[in-house]
């Protein structure tokens, strides 16, 4: 047996595959944070709204227009218009219920169950892929190994993300008042906040950033109905890690998970995706509020 | 015959029963009951030779994964279905009787396939049954023919556990009951140490996926490579869950042990997926050699990331060899009707059928035990070749392994050359050496 398999080798490829897989994490896991941070609402249709940004992407790229980029915004778009509209219908009339917790959770499960059929009936149970733009359509040899390049450009999106996002929260009139309303509903009601609103603008923003996160991942991940199932687990650990409703912690989060993807299977070979879960066992041991905690941080 | 008829109605009625009943209405509930009724149901309608008797149309059940991550094999044997049924229906029927298949879907789970095939038994009183695309499935199914009493041709699910008699080994399963008209890995594999032993390759690695056949294919490989005296190390491997979205981490990993070459049981979705991701990475500049397993059951179906010509890949049947008239027949009236190369798994499907009417007219009427006496070392012959069922009930066909070259004519990708390995059971144990894997042959 050879060195080489004895001592695993993490090249620079391994670390940008991590972040790249990070990144698409953080976009669906950001939404998931946001909307648990202000609504309190623990959307289990997240993983759906990722897939179905994925599966719009993919229909506009091949039916409508042949540009990847006019696809990935219409994609996340319609996303947030379809999670705005399962807020406004279905969730909405459940807050003032006294066992609202448990009505959103089965609420939410059901539409995961109806995205999923829906995409079946629609597309079928295959799977599609989705080339990356042409621009960003090489690969980089880096250290033996070599990425596609838009990788890079995932993983510049999602940080992008994540500053735009951090301005907005802190930063604006509306982003005081996502603020405010996440730590006094009542006292912002009272303020005259429109809270109903403002709760579905919320709903919108973060359905529309699991549809972004469906979109820009198209090109990585081949596109079935099965995508939303796998990734809506990651990203609950990585709200867990991070700290539910924290936008930093989601990204600390994701990024530590996507390490922890694409550096396990240098240490085991099966099994490897395991290791995100024993993580979140640690943190919900020694620090259950998560790394980071609370809208803004 | 009459009491077990009334049984077996019963138990229908009751089954209609459990749905209305909102307690039992869900999914859960009327899987449970199916689970526990089945027993008895099985008893009452395993006796009798099936509902319609001898008069009707032979009704057989077929059970293929027809969605998810590879359902494009599905689909591929439903077209060898209803190439058979419609050309022996057109020809007289069997005996004079049509047939008719009913085909569902196993959605790739063990649970599913073994409550489609007591339904397809109990309710729809079939004669026999075939198909199995997944070994996992086929493990958990292999014991349930037996219990049904129904013989079973597996067309497709290649674990060699399931034509090995139970006992052989702490994994047999085999029973007189399960037949398998395809090529197992242990057939299949020995064709790849061959192809390995001709390579100028010493280290080699896996990438396959984490259930029983990921993990038997690699085990088979490297015993045959030490039995036949392969000079090789098997230096890495990696076993992502089935239809993992993105190989990228796991492709990474093989790429930084610097294997010579790689050996793959992908299939379906999920090969097509790595392929697109591997090209990605690099993987066929750095590795000089990979070997598909069972990559052209997925090519030929699929749409999208060919295997690349020049690399080595396996199929249990081949669309050219032999050049025989049955072979040829059969490929072109695939390809007229479905414009595409027929796979391995559309042929295996069509091969089925044909081996039912085969026993059906030999037994002289569909009794599952008679037809299992039928089956059982039978010869036969189709697009596949000659072979006969060995003592534990395998087809003895042999490997096939060619390399990959695209071939302008048919507008696909077609192994050239081809090499068919024919092995006997004998000559497969020899090479297996001190292994103690089962040949299942």
């Amino acid at each position: 047996m050879s060195l080489s398999s004895l001592v695993p080798l993490i090249g620079v490829s391994d670390v940008v595959i991590g972040l790249s897989l990070g990144s698409r994490l953080f976009l669906i896991a950001v939404g998931l944070s946001l909307i648990f941070g202000v609504l309190g609402v623990l959307n289990f249709a997240h993983g759906g709204f990722y897939m179905l940004g994925a599966y719009v992407t993919l229909a506009v790229v091949t039916n409508v227009v042949d540009n990847f980029w006019v696809a990935a915004v219409v994609g996340a778009l319609a996303v947030g218009v379809v999670g705005a509209a399962i807020e406004f219908s279905a969730i909405r009339p459940l807050y003032e219920r006294v066992d609202a917790d448990l009505d959103q959770l089965i609420v939410t499960f059901g539409f995961v169950l109806i995205i999923h059929e829906t995409v079946r009936f629609i597309w079928g149970s295959g799977s599609y892929s989705v080339e990356p733009p042409a621009v960003f359509d090489y690969s980089v040899a880096l250290g033996g190994s070599s990425f596609g390049a838009y990788r890079l450009v995932v993983i510049g999106l999602a940080v992008a993300v994540l500053v735009t996002l951090w301005l907005f929260i802190t930063r604006t009139y509306f982003g005081s008042l996502v603020r405010g309303t996440s730590s006094d509903r009542e006292m912002a009601s009272m303020l005259g906040v429109d809270v109903p609103r403002l709760y579905t603008i919320v709903f919108f923003l973060g359905s529309m950033l699991a549809g972004l996160g469906g979109a820009l991942s198209s090109p990585l991940q081949s596109t079935s109905p099965a995508l939303g199932d796998q990734v809506i687990i990651d990203a609950f650990i990585v709200v867990v890690i991070g700290g539910l409703g924290s936008i930093s912690g989601a990204f600390v989060g994701a990024m530590l998970i996507g390490m922890m993807q694409s550096l396990g299977p240098q240490f085991i070979s099966a099994g490897s995706i395991a290791i995100p879960f024993l993580a979140m066992v640690i943190v919900l041991l020694f620090r259950p509020e998560g790394l980071f905690g609370g809208i803004g941080e | 015959m009459e009491t077990s008829d009334t049984n077996a109605g019963n138990n229908r009625n009751q089954t209609g029963s459990a749905e209305v009943n909102p307690e039992s209405g869900s999914v859960v509930g009327r899987r449970r009951f199916l689970q526990t009724a089945g027993a008895g149901a099985a008893v009452a309608v395993a006796g009798c030779s099936g509902g319609g008797g001898d008069d009707g149309p032979v009704r057989l059940g077929a059970t293929y994964i027809l969605s998810g991550f590879a359902s494009l094999y599905g689909e591929a044997a439903e077209r060898g279905i209803e190439m058979a049924t419609t050309e022996i229906n057109d020809d007289g029927g069997i005996d004079g009787r049509d047939v008719e298949v009913i085909t569902r879907d196993t959605e790739a789970s063990a649970d599913t396939a073994i409550q489609q095939m007591r339904s397809l038994v109990e309710e729809d009183n079939v004669h026999g049954l075939f198909g199995l695309d997944s070994s996992g499935v086929a493990q958990a199914v292999a014991p349930q023919a037996a219990q049904l009493q129904m013989p079973f041709m597996i067309t497709h699910a290649a674990t060699s556990f399931v034509t090995s008699p139970e006992g052989e080994h702490e994994d047999s399963v085999g029973n007189d009951y399960v037949f398998r008209d395809s090529n197992n890995i242990t057939q299949n594999v020995y064709g790849a140490a061959r192809v390995a032993s001709e390579l100028d390759a010493t280290e080699w690695a896996t990438i396959g996926p984490d259930y029983a056949f990921g993990y038997e294919t690699w085990d088979y490989f490297q015993d045959f490579c030490t039995g036949l005296g392969v000079d090789a190390e098997f230096t890495a491997e990696q076993f992502p869950p089935l239809a993992t979205g993105d190989y990228t981490p796991y492709i990474s990993s093989i790429l930084d042990a610097e294997p010579d070459a790689v050996i793959t049981p992908l299939w379906g979705a999920d090969l097509t997926t790595f392929i697109g991701q591997a090209e990605e990475a690099g993987w066929f500049d750095q590795i000089d050699n990979t070997l598909f397993s069972v990559g052209m059951g997925t090519d030929l179906a699929s749409d999208g990331n060919p295997l690349p010509e020049g690399e080595y890949s396996s199929t249990r049947y081949d669309p050219f060899v032999p050049d025989s008239e049955a072979n040829n027949t059969f490929r072109d009236a695939y390809h007229e009707e479905h414009g595409t190369l027929p796979t391995y798994n559309a042929e295996g499907a069509y091969r089925a059928v044909y081996l039912y009417k085969k026993a059906i007219e030999s037994a002289g009427g569909t009794d599952p035990d008679a037809l299992r006496d039928a089956f059982s070392g039978m010869e036969h012959s189709g697009p596949v070749g000659d072979y006969r069922f060995s003592e534990t009930n395998q087809a003895t066909v042999s490997s096939i392994w060619g390399t990959v070259s695209y071939d302008e004519k048919w507008e696909s990708n077609v192994l050239d050359p081809v090499n068919r390995y024919e092995v006997t059971p004998d000559e497969l144990a020899e090479a297996l050496g001190d292994s103690d894997l089962p040949t299942g042959v």
